[in-house]
């Protein structure tokens, strides 16, 4: 079970899809009967009070893990446009997440800066 | 949490209240039971005081204590079983309703406004059930019996011997071992002895002294006199009062309503739910224990029959079929509850538990804190230091006395019941109930350090419990509330006692403590953390009120109420709750799921297609199957114009807009649509569930909006809103489950059937949005295996609206629209229902899907008009009006139908004598019977409606002749059927229907031919034109298979000026046979027409000669020969038209150059008439066809379909002029050499006796005929040609005597002989081909020659006799 990562990357508007999402699972693992995969995007939607709450006390873009609900941890990440980045995980790796979350974030700016995507639409 | 109807102030106290119980004789039950309610709960209403109490603490120090309530139940031997307590928290739940008038709170959240209840009374109905029904434990003494009441009758024999028994039988119960439950708070319990007096039926005086007898006993302090029953219970509804118990028992009575004998509404009706009810107060166990009269019981929670293995202790939420609940609930609304008391008997009651509390319970219990205060003030004062000592000097070995049943188990050590450790937590929960928190709070703090110090952590934990909450209660909150000591508490009863029933009450306690103090997300945490796997109620309960927490936050967290909501809801459904009381009422809301592709959204007016039926097959028309193709969508619009012109006389009119049956994003939606009335619309939505978790939709609709307009078309001024439910103007469909899967785009396709002419505007989808029950827990799609078979079992589901907006394109016209966004409007959903149109149906019968290229096939049409108007001006048009026929338009032509098909031959055939095999059978006929003619627009083919009008419910079978394309391969032909009302609408004045016919065509024959002049001039009739046809019929099938051989049966021609003759050197192969691969060679002679008879016909006039080779003539002039004849020509004209079109604009000035091309052009086309033999299917087939072959040009090879030539390669695009525009004026050799036909006559071989005579001369003429309609000019020259020496040298030249150059002048179509004279000197063979001939047109100055170099040598043999 562990190993399994669930990204999403939300916009700021609350009517608008998703602007991205991925999820991860491990290798070996097939699709089991425990499976809660449909949750995290209850899990996500529901961290985003949080992560609007937490991205004021911080200076930081990236947040830590901001909530967690049974195994899973939500760590966030807010670009300066209010993109917000999620991340549900199982582990704690903090650092890998930072980075990760630093390198999404330099992709995104090219994806944002290329004049045909309009913001906050699907990628 | 939730917002409730107690505040934690007054929850708490009425949560932990003194226990007292009560012992009744039979005959005492029996006057309560009059009431319909026991001893206890007749007691129930009143058991809260009205008026404020004082007591003494131990420091002497008064007391007030305020509201006290105290619990009054029947002893139960049993203590309560899990399973029992779970089914009634159930069923509490389950019977809780939500408030009526539920005030709901609107909470703006940023972009969100919610609309959510504010209060859960099934919450508060829960909690106060769990509270009441917790099992009294060792640990605690706060619900252990503080008193116990005896009751009995003065109307028994022996009152006060009756109360001896009872005295003894609670003395038992207590002391002996055989009953370690219930639980009492000290040894020696208070007796209160009340003696019940039935006023209405018993003897006043009898109870009076008894009373008194009483008193001398047990003196006036510890025994009742309680009058009840002052009203006959017959009398019941003369007045009416209050019953105050209704809200007391209702919940509870549910199950135990069964048991009165002496109910009037005992439930018989189900054996099974009656076995699972619960006796909440035993009444039903009539079992007389010791031969006692008292009926104590087993525990109000404990089951009928254990055993039953649907309530069975085994750890699962039990649901009882809501069925029985609902029969009970029924059952219980007859009962009237004290229906023989009066007000004054509720005063009575009312005073008996004040006189009771103020004279009975309270100085008890004021005497036991005395009592116990004393005790450890003086063992304080004694050990205080000693104790302590001496416990680190035998640390480990002051272990409290062991008793037997002393287990060292998880919560640590257990101590016996009088344990010092104890007394002090008796007197702290003491002190608790009688709402003395100081007091309380010092001895909790106090007894839970002596519980930690021994690691009694079940012990510790409910101290601490304890005194967090008196901490709390307080009067005046010196100390903070120690939030820590509960999480301690919660912390130890869950993990290390395992206990969740006491975690969960320390928890709701301490959760509701923190509501009160507005930390909502410390309440919303502990309530989180208390979900377990174990209770799916208690998590359902927990998690919503933890989802209100959030919600009333400062700072309202919406997305984590709406999460907690939906786990909560989801744990509901999983206990098995109604959650219907999640959803509120009121306007439908707008639901954000699924997701809509609103501009995915397609309209489509009209019936569905039918199904095939056997050989009937209906045409294909439009649906919502068929992708958009913009490639087809602009051939039909082409098609409609076409037809649409040709009614209107060649113009299409300015408000012509082409028919649009299905709307997409890529149709024109700019105008309103057009609807008929009574035929169906059907919208297409397009859902998206982009969850993890399939959704399911049922009674999903369409929601619209409707403006009738009167059927007189006066002008409706008052425009009638109707919306979507209450019309019979629109039907509706419903489709009543439509599963979306999870991450998966599917489409819905939603009826409406407008009966109304008016202005419909679809507005959106309305649906109930649900998941499927159980399929959370497994893994969605694996679990979903049965998604087409039907049924799910619905969860929940919120019944809400989605609306359908579709915007327009962006606009691009003008400046303003460039510069600014703008988008127009779309109209897909904004039909205009109109008056009833004709509705035109098509069939094809015994149409097929595979045909040889050319050949004929007869299949039947039928229209029917299935609408209530008549039809008219029925026309097909099609792109390929050469593939099919409906016949002439005259019945001569027409070979009846369908007796002319019995022979099997699609064509008209005659019998004929093989005599006339040679030559032609002649006839003619005028391509303006079979529709081509002057018409520009052969495409558009008019029906023959036998009376040209389609009546309501009328149909006609049509016979229809296809030729199968000439091109191998998969031909997909359109028709398109046009169609009018036969009155006049404004709106929409025609209607289409459309058939695209797939037909797979395999090589059959290839038919080339040339023609060319023949020399001969024998013939004086062909004067100026007599030609030779040379055809090639090769069998090019490739299927080894299917066609065995073709029979070439006829070879006609057809012209307006030319006729085939007779056949010539016609070979052995008679019958004109070709097997595979095989060619065969025809030669035929053509002549001219007579000019007198091409004269008096009109020039659309064909001649029609037909060379048989069978014995049947096949009438070429007749339908369907003729017809597919002049469909072919015409699209072959067209064709070259097309091409010419570019050289026609420039030459036609020249006139000398078109003339000299007109005498190279003949019109013959020839008509190969064949049968194939097919095997299939081990059965012989003929199959009959016809190949055309257009012959323009004299000696040009022509085909009966153009070689496949190799597609022109891609050109370079070039940016300047091309330099050779100029087309050359000069016409070909070829051409020129057709001018003038020349011809030699001469004998062959020519003997000359040389010895004789050494000049051999041979007259030799020379025949030069004008071919052009205009006068020639013809100079002929005899000289040698020398262009080379070597010519000169050849042996055998000879000369030609006489004039060497003749200049004449023919006149059109004139022939003129030339005799001449040659001159040999030896013997040999000699070209005479030698004259140059030069012609130019007598009004032109060039002078062209022509040619004889293509002819072949004209040899002569001089032979020396």
């Amino acid at each position: 079970m562990s190993g399994s990562f669930y990204f999403i990357i939300v916009g700021h508007w609350l009517s608008t899809p998703p602007v991205f999402e991925m999820e991860s699972l491990p290798a070996e693992k097939a699709e089991s009967k425990d499976d809660h995969r449909h949750l995290n995007q209850f899990l996500a939607h529901a961290a985003l009070d949080l992560v609007d709450k937490n991205m004021w006390l911080s200076n930081n873009m990236y947040l830590k893990p901001v909530d967690k609900f049974n195994v899973c941890f939500v760590s966030a990440f807010v670009t300066a446009g209010h993109m917000r980045f999620i991340m549900l995980h199982d582990i704690r790796q903090e650092d890998g997440i930072k980075n990760f979350f630093t390198d999404v974030y330099n992709l995104y700016i090219k994806f944002a800066m290329n004049p045909f995507y309009e913001p906050n639409s699907p990628i | 949490m939730a917002q409730c109807v107690q505040s934690v102030q007054e929850l708490i106290p009425d949560s932990f209240v003194p226990c007292v119980a009560a012992l009744c004789s039979d005959e005492a039950e029996r006057l309560t039971r009059l009431n319909h309610l026991s001893f206890a709960e007749l007691l129930k209403p009143f058991s809260r005081l009205t008026s404020e109490v004082h007591m003494r603490d131990p420091n002497n120090q008064l007391h007030i204590i305020k509201n006290l309530k105290i619990a009054v139940s029947n002893i139960i031997t049993q203590p309560p079983q899990p399973g029992a307590i779970r089914k009634l928290l159930n069923d509490v739940v389950s019977g809780s309703q939500p408030a009526e008038g539920l005030v709901a709170n609107v909470i703006t959240a940023g972009d969100y406004d919610l609309n959510i209840s504010a209060t859960t009374p099934w919450f508060e109905s829960y909690r106060e059930t769990f509270l009441q029904s917790m099992p009294a434990s060792d640990h605690e003494f706060l619900n252990h019996y503080l008193a116990c009441m005896l009751v009995a009758s003065s109307s028994e024999a022996e009152p006060v011997e009756q109360f001896s028994k009872l005295s003894h039988e609670q003395h038992r119960i207590q002391h002996n071992s055989d009953y370690s439950y219930p639980k009492w708070f000290i040894p020696n319990t208070l007796k209160y002895y009340v003696l019940l007096h039935d006023v209405s039926a018993g003897d006043e005086q009898r109870a009076e002294s008894i009373y008194e007898e009483m008193k001398q006993k047990y003196g006036t302090q510890g025994c009742y006199l309680l009058k009840i029953n002052s009203r006959a219970s017959n009398r019941a509804s003369d007045e009416q009062i209050p019953d105050p118990w209704s809200q007391y028992l209702q919940k509870n009575s549910i199950q135990n309503q069964d048991s009165y004998e002496d109910g009037p509404c005992t439930i018989t009706s189900n054996k099974n739910s009656d076995s699972n009810l619960l006796s909440l107060d035993g009444l039903d166990n009539e079992v007389k224990v010791d031969g006692l009269p008292n009926n104590f019981r087993a525990h109000p929670l404990q089951l009928d029959q254990p055993s039953d293995p649907s309530n069975s202790i085994d750890g699962t939420d039990h649901v009882k079929p809501a069925s029985s609940l609902h029969e009970t609930k029924k059952g219980n609304t007859g009962i009237i509850h004290g229906a023989c008391l009066t007000l004054t008997d509720h005063d009575r009651i009312r005073q008996f538990i004040q006189e009771f509390t103020f004279r009975g319970l309270l100085p008890h219990i004021e005497k036991t804190i005395r009592q116990l205060n004393d005790q450890l003030m003086s063992r304080k004062g004694l050990s205080r230091s000693l104790f302590s000592a001496t416990k680190k000097w035998f640390s480990g070995s002051k272990v409290p006395e062991k008793s037997i049943n002393e287990l060292k188990n998880t919560s640590g050590l257990l101590y016996p019941p009088e344990a010092p450790e104890l007394q002090i937590r008796k007197m702290a929960d003491l002190c608790f109930l009688v709402q003395h928190y100081d007091l309380a709070y010092s001895c909790y703090h106090t007894a839970k350090k002596d519980f930690l110090n021994d690691q009694a952590m079940l012990y510790a934990a409910g101290a601490l419990e304890m005194a967090a909450v008196s901490a709390f209660l307080q009067p005046g909150a010196p100390r903070p509330y120690p939030a820590h000591y509960m999480d301690t508490a919660i912390q130890t009863y869950r993990d290390i006692c395992k206990n969740m029933v006491l975690a969960e009450r320390c928890v709701l306690l301490s959760a509701e403590i923190l509501k009160s103090q507005s930390k909502y997300s410390e309440a919303a945490a502990l309530l989180i953390r208390l979900t377990s796997e174990d209770s799916d109620l208690r998590s359902a309960l927990l998690l919503e009120q933890a989802a209100h927490c959030f919600i009333n936050m400062k700072s309202p967290m919406v997305r984590k109420y709406a999460f907690h909501m939906i786990l909560a809801g989801h744990r509901f459904s999983k206990a098995g709750q109604n959650v219907s009381q999640l959803s509120p009422d009121g306007p439908l809301p707008q639901l954000p799921l699924p997701y809509i592709n609103s501009s995915a959204t397609r309209v489509f007016f009209g019936h569905d297609r039918r199904p095939a039926d056997g050989e009937k097959q209906a045409a294909t028309h439009v649906s919502l199957d068929q992708e958009y193709d913009s490639e087809s969508s602009q051939q039909w619009r082409e098609l409609e114009e076409q037809v649409v012109a040709v009614v209107n006389k060649g113009i299409i009119p300015s408000n012509f807009h082409p028919t649009q049956y299905c709307l997409n994003s890529y149709s024109d939606n700019s105008r309103f649509p057009l609807a008929v009335v009574e035929e169906p619309i059907t919208v297409e939505v397009a859902f998206r569930n982009p969850l993890k978790v399939p959704l399911l939709l049922t009674d999903l609709s369409l929601l619209w909006k409707f403006q009738p307009k009167a059927f007189s078309g006066k002008d409706n001024e008052e425009v009638k809103e109707l919306v979507t439910s209450q019309s019979a103007m629109i039907g509706t469909e419903v489709i009543s489950e439509f599963l979306i899967n999870c991450e998966e785009s599917k489409v819905a396709r939603l009826k409406l059937f407008p009966h109304h002419i008016g202005e419909l505007h679809i507005l959106g989808v309305v649906y109930n949005l649900g998941t499927i029950q159980g399929s959370m827990t497994v893994d969605g799609i694996g679990a979903l295996p049965g998604c087409h078979t039907g049924k799910y079992s619905l969860s929940m589901s919120v019944r809400g609206r989605q609306d359908l907006e579709i915007q327009g394109p962006r606009l691009n016209n003008t400046k303003e629209e460039k510069t600014s966004v703008k988008y127009g409007p779309d109209r897909r959903l904004d039909p205009i229902i109109t008056e009833e149109m004709p509705l035109l149906e098509v069939f094809f019968i015994h149409f097929p899907t595979g045909l040889l290229c050319g050949e004929i096939r007869k299949a039947y049409v039928e229209f029917v008009n299935v609408s209530k108007c008549p039809l008219a001006g029925l026309k097909v048009v099609s792109k390929r009006p050469e593939f099919f026929t409906f016949g002439g338009n005259t019945a001569v032509l027409t070979p009846l139908s369908p007796s002319a098909s019995e022979n099997c031959s699609a064509y008209k055939t005659v019998v004929t004598d093989s005599t006339s095999m040679c030559t032609a059978l002649v006839s003619s006929a005028s391509s303006v019977d079979f529709g081509i003619g002057i018409e520009s627009q052969p495409e558009v083919i008019p029906v023959p409606l036998p009376d040209s009008v389609l009546k309501p419910g009328a149909s006609v079978q049509l016979p229809m002749w296809l030729r199968g394309p000439d091109e191998e391969g998969v031909h997909e032909i359109n028709f398109l059927f046009y169609y009018e009302s036969v009155k006049k609408q404004p709106k929409i004045r025609h209607r289409i229907l459309r058939h695209t016919a797939v037909i797979c065509t395999s090589r059959s024959l290839n038919v080339r031919a040339t023609v060319c002049r023949s020399n001969s001039l024998e013939d004086e009739e062909g004067r100026g034109g007599n030609m030779l046809v040379f055809v090639d019929v090769e069998n090019t099938n490739t299927s080894e298979a299917g066609v065995k051989e073709f029979h070439i049966v006829q070879i006609s021609s057809s012209s307006k000026h030319w006729k085939l003759q007779k056949s010539v050197n016609l070979s052995e192969n008679k019958d004109a046979k070709l097997a595979s691969r095989e060619k065969g060679k025809f030669c035929f002679k053509a002549l001219r027409c007579k000019e007198k008879e091409a004269a008096t016909q009109t020039s659309e006039k064909y001649t029609f000669a037909d060379i048989i080779f069978g014995n049947e003539q096949i009438i070429s002039s007749a339908s369907p020969c003729a017809d597919f004849f002049y469909r072919s020509l015409s699209s072959e004209l067209k064709k070259t038209q097309a091409q010419l079109s570019v050289y026609a604009e420039k030459q036609s000035t020249e006139d000398a150059v078109r003339l000299i091309q007109k005498c190279n052009e003949v019109d013959l086309n020839i008509i190969v008439l064949w049968k194939a033999y097919v095997v299939e299917d081990n059965k012989q087939l003929i199959l009959e066809g016809q190949h055309h072959v257009i012959l323009r040009t004299v000696g040009k090879e022509a085909f009966s379909y153009p070689q496949k030539q190799d597609p022109p390669e891609m050109e370079l695009l070039k940016f300047f002029r091309s330099e050779n525009t100029t087309v050359s004026s000069r016409p070909s050799v070829e051409q020129l050499s057709n001018l003038i036909k020349t011809s030699l006559h001469y004998p062959e071989s020519f003997n000359h006796p040389f010895h004789q005579k050494s000049l051999c001369l041979v007259p030799v003429t020379l025949l030069l005929s004008n071919c052009s309609k205009a006068d020639v000019d013809v100079i002929v020259d005899l000289r040698h040609k020398t262009t080379s020496p070597e010519a000169l040298e050849i042996h055998g030249s000879f000369t030609w005597l006489g004039q060497t150059q003749y200049k004449l002048q023919l006149k059109s179509q004139e022939i003129h002989s030339l005799q001449l004279k040659a001159c040999f000197v030896h013997t040999g063979v000699y070209n005479l081909g030698t004259p140059r001939v030069f012609a130019k047109l007598s009004d032109q100055v060039t002078v062209f020659e022509t040619s004889q170099q293509n002819s072949m040598p004209a040899l002569i043999i001089i032979n020396n006799v």
